[in-house]
Formats: structure tokens, sequence, C-alpha cells
């Protein structure tokens, strides 16, 4: 079959298959293979589920799902571009220490901070407790309090914790906007933000934007917790309830069948538009001094995210952390650490070569199937984790099933059951992450970039490593760092496919904070924060070199 | 937005054209660099990382159960029979994992938490039918499956909890009491659909028939005085906090949240009463915590000595004392704590039942909101 779909591939692009197109094409079936397991396993029989879901729940779980995007694709672009927008352009003081702690929501896995924000929200919490003590409010009949555990509640506690998606790229396409650019716009007194920032950071904003819906419609975590009936809940419901995974993998389809659409929908608004600008600053982006009011929105737009994707979960974990004896806990901590960083390492590494490999081919010498192939190649993020997870265990032993075949049994259990479909599963999921970075750092290289390198006499692999990835390192290192962090606090598919005995922070922290025994998980689930730290510093360091 | 640039593809398509004609040595050479690169990346997490060689002697367990919990049995096990232990915990999806490895998998036995889980396990043909006289003696017909293929290790009884404050004692004797309109707005939950609540409501469905269990589930989300959210332990705070009277949970969260470490969670037990229900007709509904020998399993004998380990009074003490469950080993006697709050009536509903009865459970479910 696949030898098939390549000749007709070779056929109708009517010319030799390109080895870097063949590469990128192979890594796509790589890519997909889970994805495909899914869906094979969707054509099974559910047993005539659909009527009873159609005519109870289904409505509910889609509008739920629905609004959660949007509420959270407003918010967490509201934070994410804005405090993009001011630490890259105006100058305050504690602007650079902001600039990189504004990333480090990205650490705090979604299943901690919803534990978190109901303690400090609901009634008992220390918010509620201060405004009964303050009014007088003896009962919760007395007054009306937000209920955290909502849609909305989900909305803001999802928007604080992925901003940094859209932060992060976004931050890098500003600071590569040549500040000539700018200066038209003051000339002309028409805004900088609206005329030129915005418009040219598009591709970046809508790449993080991606990677924050995927991750919307496949937490579990958090609409789990808060009770949020959304597609996800409904798989689980219909997998774990009814015994029905057939069922499940349909539900978990069409969740898939949102993010394609939304994906084709930014295609299409895209596909005649080229952004591009010279590359690189002629001179540097100098950030504007700016007055007393406008510190203060400054201030106010990089504090707001920060106070509820750091401040308030952290201070909850500290204090946990400092209720219970957690010396003891401690020691027995390191070789976790040690296993988590090592994974979240290689996965980045490993992911950010295979998208680097499909995005510079697919821009720069691929045909347009296959850079609609390498696009939805990087949509495994938006299927829940222990789904995909499946997907993977499904194809990987059906590699290992043909390997073993093919050895005539002497190589068995390559992948499942070690680290290999740990990986495997790694890859499949944040693929997206590096696919985003990527994408959107060479959208913003000049076309003629490449064209000039290779006139000069460099072939398309020197051009590769010599000038166009070095012109990159910034993205690479951003969803390096992105990747980096998911690993470290991804729950699902490291609990499903880890080996025996092997423990990350994740899986460590988790099992406590099921039994809602958070004393005990406070720590690890701090030492996840504090580990993310390490990288998000060195790239800072690095990214300000570049900039 | 005179910025933005139009301008089509072509220029870059020509040039790969042009290029493809392969009078360039060095492509070819570069992607078997960076394959050789993402290949030496694997390969050097699988040799840094490799897992410990599997010793002659001991057993792979996949587990529901989180690792804290299970370690005191496996410590013991391993000092009594010098079998080594090593295990995977993950709350869902392990019998897709044991199914996608088929033959080659390492796994030797299964623990979950509840029959949902087990039964899973039996549906997929996972798990190797056991024929065992210490089993049979030690565990209840009831509690076990007709083909050997599962057994229930521990017992757990979902009970309700009601303010002590603000509910008089035996103002609830039967779970269906629960649905009557004088706890309106007086109600706390977690979601049906949970395993812990759709099991409940199998054991109903059983009792009462469907339609009534139906009429029942709608009555308790009318006398919800909140959604439906949280876990069990979170159902005794509310009540704590008063935002609530009357509240369904698993027996053990009570022990765990009475003398567990988190001091905050001693208030929120000291707070309510516990009820047994049903102790004039069916019984209490109990749930199990079970085990099985998977079926391509390696070493089956050394599994089995396991699972009969765990029936033995010494492991079923253990259960009571590190989770307060119930002993399923009838000639355990219950101490302790779980002593104190009482003996009572079981319903003896065949657990399979409950397993069963899911699916329709979950239908109720989706239908009455809960």
């Amino acid at each position: 079959m696949v030898a098939a779909f390549l000749s007709n591939w070779r056929f109708s692009a009517g010319q030799t298959v390109d080895k870097w197109s063949l590469l990128v094409l192979i890594l796509c079936a790589i890519l997909l293979g889970p994805v495909a397991a899914l869906v094979v396993t969707a054509f099974g029989d559910s047993g005539g589920l659909w009527p009873h879901l159609l005519e109870t729940v289904l409505g509910r779980y889609v509008l739920n799902t629905l609004v959660l995007m949007l509420g959270v694709g407003v918010l967490a672009v509201g934070f994410g571009v804005s405090t993009a927008w001011v630490v890259s352009r105006y100058e305050f003081s504690g602007r650079h220490v902001l600039e990189w702690m504004l990333l480090l929501p990205a650490a705090i896995p979604a299943y901690i901070i919803a534990y978190t924000y109901t303690d400090f929200f609901e009634y008992a919490g220390p918010l509620q407790a201060g405004l009964r003590d303050l009014f007088g409010w003896t009962s919760p009949r007395d007054y009306w309090f937000p209920e955290i555990r909502s849609l909305g509640g989900a909305m803001l506690v999802m928007a604080s914790v992925l901003y940094p998606y859209i932060y992060m790229v976004t931050r890098i396409a500003f600071k590569l906007t040549s500040s000539s650019l700018f200066e038209i716009a003051l000339v002309h007194n028409k805004s900088q933000f609206w005329t030129v920032g915005l418009p040219l950071a598009r591709p970046a904003i809508m790449a993080g934007l991606a990677l924050v819906l995927m991750e919307v419609v496949s937490d579990f975590g958090t609409v789990e917790y808060f009770a949020i009936e959304t597609l996800t809940l409904g798989i689980f419901n219909v997998w774990l309830g009814m015994n029905n995974i057939v069922a499940a993998a349909q539900i978990s389809i069409v969740g898939f069948v949102f993010i394609l659409s939304l994906l084709g929908l930014e295609i299409y608004a895209r596909s005649r538009q080229q952004y591009a600008g010279s590359g690189r600053s002629q001179r540097p982006l100098t950030p504007l001094p700016i007055g007393p009011i406008g510190k203060f929105w400054c201030y106010l737009a990089c504090l707001t995210p920060l106070l509820f994707g750091f401040f308030i979960p952290v201070g909850v974990l500290l204090k946990f952390v400092f209720a219970a004896p957690f010396i003891q806990h401690l020691s027995a901590l390191s070789g976790t650490i040690l296993n988590s960083v090592m994974i979240a390492m290689f996965a980045a590494i490993l992911v950010m070569l295979v998208s680097a490999t499909i995005v510079l081919t697919s821009v720069y010498r691929a045909s347009e199937k296959t850079r609609s192939i390498a696009l939805v190649s990087s949509t495994g993020y938006a299927f829940p984790g222990t789904m995909l997870a499946i997907g993977v265990l499904i194809f990987a032993s059906t590699i290992d099933r043909s390997i073993s075949g093919l050895t005539n049994g002497n190589v068995s259990g390559l992948l499942v059951g070690g680290f290999g479909v740990l990986m495997l599963a790694y890859l499949v999921r944040f693929q997206a992450v590096g696919y985003g970075a990527m994408l959107s750092g060479a959208r913003r290289l000049p076309a003629n970039m490449m064209n000039a390198s290779r006139v000069l006499g460099q072939g398309f692999s020197g051009s590769l490593i010599r000038v166009i990835l070095p012109l990159l390192r910034g993205s690479v290192l951003a969803g390096g760092l992105l990747v980096f962090v998911d690993v470290m606090k991804e729950l699902p598919m490291t609990l499903l496919l880890r080996p025996f005995d092997f423990e990350t922070l994740a899986s460590f922290t988790y099992q406590f904070a099921k039994e809602e025994m958070l004393e005990t998980a406070a720590l690890p689930a701090l030492m996840i924060v504090v580990v993310g730290l390490v990288p998000v510093l060195l790239m800072n360091r690095m990214l300000r070199r570049i900039s | 937005m005179g910025i933005l640039s139009k301008s089509t593809r072509g220029n870059n398509r020509g040039n790969t054209g042009a290029h493809t004609g392969g009078n360039n040595p060095k492509s070819p050479f570069a992607m078997a660099k960076l394959l050789g690169a993402t290949m030496l990346a694997l390969a050097g997490v699988s040799g840094v990382m490799a897992p410990p060689v599997l010793a002659t002697d001991s057993i792979n367990i996949y587990s529901h159960r989180q690792q804290i919990l299970i370690q005191p049995f496996l410590d013991a096990f391993t000092a009594k029979t010098g079998i080594e232990t090593r295990i995977v915990y993950a709350s869902k999806g392990l019998a897709q994992r044991l199914q996608a490895e088929g033959a080659a998998s390492p796994a030797d036995v299964i623990l979950t938490v509840d029959i949902a889980r087990l039964s899973e396990y039996a549906d997929l043909d996972l798990l190797a039918p056991t024929r065992s006289t210490i089993l049979e003696q030690n565990i209840p017909a009831h509690l076990r499956a007709t083909d050997g293929r599962w057994f229930g290790l521990s017992e757990r009884a979902r009970i309700v909890v009601t303010s002590k404050e603000r509910v008089a004692v035996g103002a609830i004797a039967e779970i269906e009491d629960l649905a009557k309109p004088e706890w309106k707005g007086r109600l706390c939950s977690r979601p049906g659909s949970h395993v812990y609540n759709r099991a409940l409501l199998a054991s109903i469905i059983a009792a009462d028939g469907e339609t009534k269990a139906t009429a029942w589930a709608k009555g308790v989300v009318a006398n919800m005085a909140r959604k439906p959210q949280g876990n069990d332990r979170a159902q005794a705070k509310a009540i704590f906090q008063g935002l609530c009277d009357v509240a369904i949970m698993n027996s053990y969260y009570y022990g765990n949240m009475l003398f567990g470490d988190e001091a905050e969670q001693r208030d929120w037990a000291n707070a309510v009463n516990l009820v047994f229900t049903n102790q004039d007709n069916r019984g209490n509904h109990v749930n199990i915590s079970g085990g099985g020998i998977a079926k391509h399993s390696p070493r089956k004998a050394q599994a089995l000595a396991f699972l009969e380990f765990l029936t033995t009074p010494e492991a079923q003490q253990l259960y009571g004392e590190i989770n307060y469950e119930y002993p399923v080993n009838p000639a355990v006697t219950v101490t302790g704590p779980l002593a104190s709050w009482g003996s009572f009536k079981r319903d003896q509903l065949p657990i399979e039942r409950l397993a069963e009865l899911a699916p329709a459970a979950q239908k109720i479910i989706d239908r009455s909101g809960w």
C-alpha cells in the first residue's frame, strides 16, 4: 500500500522522488501510525451506542468542548500576546526577569494546578475564608462566590498555564521583526502593535494557539477534577464505563476532526499570504522608554498571568510542602528526578531533530502534498494522552511483531515495554510542539535566503546546516524547551508505557495527588517546576544572545 | 498591511525541481547523518536507562493500585518466598497494553481496584483460568469469577456519611433514602460516572430493577447541594464545611482521613457519622480489589503463589492496616479501627453482576445527568 502510494505520489509530482521528501514521508508515516491505529480501532463495532450518546450526552460534550476551546483560546492569546509585546517592545525595570518568569507556568502540570486552585478558591480556601472574616458571613448561603469547578474556572486555569506556548513563539516573532518596520508605523502615526507587530506575528500566534487548543481538546486531568463534561471526559466514560473502547476511539476521532478543521481554516486563511521579513533585524529592536502609566499597564499585563499561572499554584504547593515532614521524601526523589530529566532531554532532542527535518524539507523542497501530510502528522497532540498511548501501543507492537518475524524471533520486544515505546509516544505527541516552533520560525525567513545559499554553491543540506539552522536557533531552542517541559510533566502516556519499576516526577506525584494526599504530592510536583526552571534559564540566556 | 508581501511558492518549487536530479552527493549523506543521530538518540536512551535484567525468580505486576499502597504486600511476599517483584502502576489502559503485547508480554499478575477493571481484562481474554484450592478456600464464591480468571482480594464498602451536627443518627437507613425529597439541597457526591458510583448504581439495578434505579438516580441528582464533583474525600470536606449534610463515600477513605498524614483531613472525618445502609434487607453495597494471572504469564506458578499469599491471614490483615479495607477471607477477624466501626451485613450479590450491569448503569447516569 505504501509502495502504491509512493508511486502514485511520484507520478503526480512528475519527477523522481526526492530523497529528503522520502525521508519526511517515512517520518510522517511513523508519526501517523498510532493515529491510524486509533482510526482502525474506531472502525470496529460500537454496539449501537451512538443513538444513546446522541440522545443524552454528546451534544453537551461537544458544546462544552467548543466553549472551553473558545474561552481558553481567547484568554491564552490575550495573556500570551500582551506579555510578549510588552516585554519585547517596552523598557521597564524587571523586564529581563519577567521575560523568563513568564515561561514558568508551562512547567506546572494541569492535574496539579486543578488541585491547587480548588484548594485556594473553594469554600474553605484562604480567599473565601478571608472574605467571610471580612464581611462576617457564616455560611455558603450568605453570599455568592463563583464556583472554581466550572467551565469559567477551567478556562482561567487552563489559559493560565497554556499561554506560554503562545508567549514563547510570539516573543521571538516580535524580536525578529525589523525595527525599521516599527519606525515606519511610528512615522505614519499608526499603532505599532496593530499594524506591524500583530500581523507579522500572526503565524507564530496561530502556531501557539493551535497547540493550546489541541491541549484543551485532549486534557483529561483538569476537566475530570472540575467535572466539565467535554469530549475527552466522554471518551473515558464510554471506554471505562461501558467497556466500549470502539466508541471511545470514535469520540476521540470527533475531537480530532475539530482540530483538523481548525488547521484547515488557518491554512485557507493563509494560503494567499506569505510572511517574510528580511530575516534578521538590520538593527536590534530596542525597547522603547515608557511613562509611569504605561509601566503600570506593562506590569499589570505581565503579573496577571504570572499570578494565576505561577504564584497561586506554587504558593499552595509551598504551603503543603512546609506542612509535612518532607526530608525523607527529598532523598528518595533523586533517582526520580534523574529519570525525568533524562527522558525529557532525549525526547526534546529527538522531537527537534525530527521536526527540523520535516519542517525545513517541507518548506524548501517538498510538494504541497508533502506539506499537508507533514501538517497532519503533527496532530497527535489533539488526542487524549491515554488514547494516543493505546494507539502507540498497537502500532509499536505491530512493528515489534514484524521485526520479530523478519529476524526469526531473534529480536523481539524492541519497543513495547522499554524506552523505545515511550520515546515514540513522546515523539508522536510533542511533534506538534516542535513543528509549530520550527514552522513559525521558518515562515519568517525570506525565501531567497535558501536560494542565495544555493547559488553560492552550497548544497541543500549544507545550506540547511550552515545558513538556515543558525538563523533558526531561537526556534529550535524554543521548541526544544517546550518539549522538555512538556515531557517533564506529561502523565498519562508515561504512566501507561513506562518500563517496570520506573518512576518519573510526574508518575510519582500522581499516585499521591490521586488520593488527594496533596501534602505528600506537593514536593515532587514542585520539583517538576524547579527542574523545568533550569532549561528555561539556559534558553533565555541563549535567546538574549541571539536578539 | 502593506508589509505583507504576496508571493507564490513557485520559486522554491523550481529550485527543488532542478535539484532532484541527484547531482548533489551531500544530500543523502546529510540525511543519513540525521537519521543516524536520531537512532543514536534512541539507542542512547535504551543504553543509558536499560531496565535491569530480570532475576530468575521474580514476577512482573501490572497494577491499577498505586505502588505506595502495594509496596508493603510486595515486601512481605519477597521476605516470605524470596521471589522478587517488579511493578508498573497506571490508572487506566494497562489492559490495552497487555493486549498489545500479546504472547510476548512479560506481565504475570494483574492487580486492580474494582470489579469493572477486572472484568475488562476478562472480556478481552487476557486472564488465565486458574484452579487453586487455597484461593477457593480463602475467598467466598460470590467474590471470585466462576471460571477462575479473577479473584477478589479485599472488600470495600460504599457507605453513606452524614453530618454529626445536622443529621440525626438513624435518619438514613437505606441507600434508596437518598432520593427522598427531604434531602433536597443537602446531598453531595462525586460524578455519577465514576466507577464507584457506577457500581453502586449497578447494585441498585440488581436489587430494584432499572426503572426504580433510574428514578432513584434522578432523585439523587435533584437532591444535590452542588454539581457532582471531586473525589470521595472532597465530599467529607464539603460536609465539614457545611456545604452539604449527606454524602456517599467508600469506607476506607474515612480511615485514611482519620489516621493519615494530612492533618486537616482529620477534621473532615470527625465531622461525619458512618452509615452502613440496607442492614435490614440485602446489606451494604460492596466492591472488591482483586487480581488475576496474565494469560501469557511466563511464570504462572510464582504468580499463583503471589495471589495465594494475598489471601493469607497475614496479608489480609495488611489490607485493613494499610488502607482500611475489609478482608475477603472469612477466617480473618477484623481488628483495629475497622472493628471499631462495627460489623455490618454486606450485599452478597455475585460481584460479577456489578460488571455486567455497568453499561446499563452508565446509561442511566447519562440520562439523569449525575
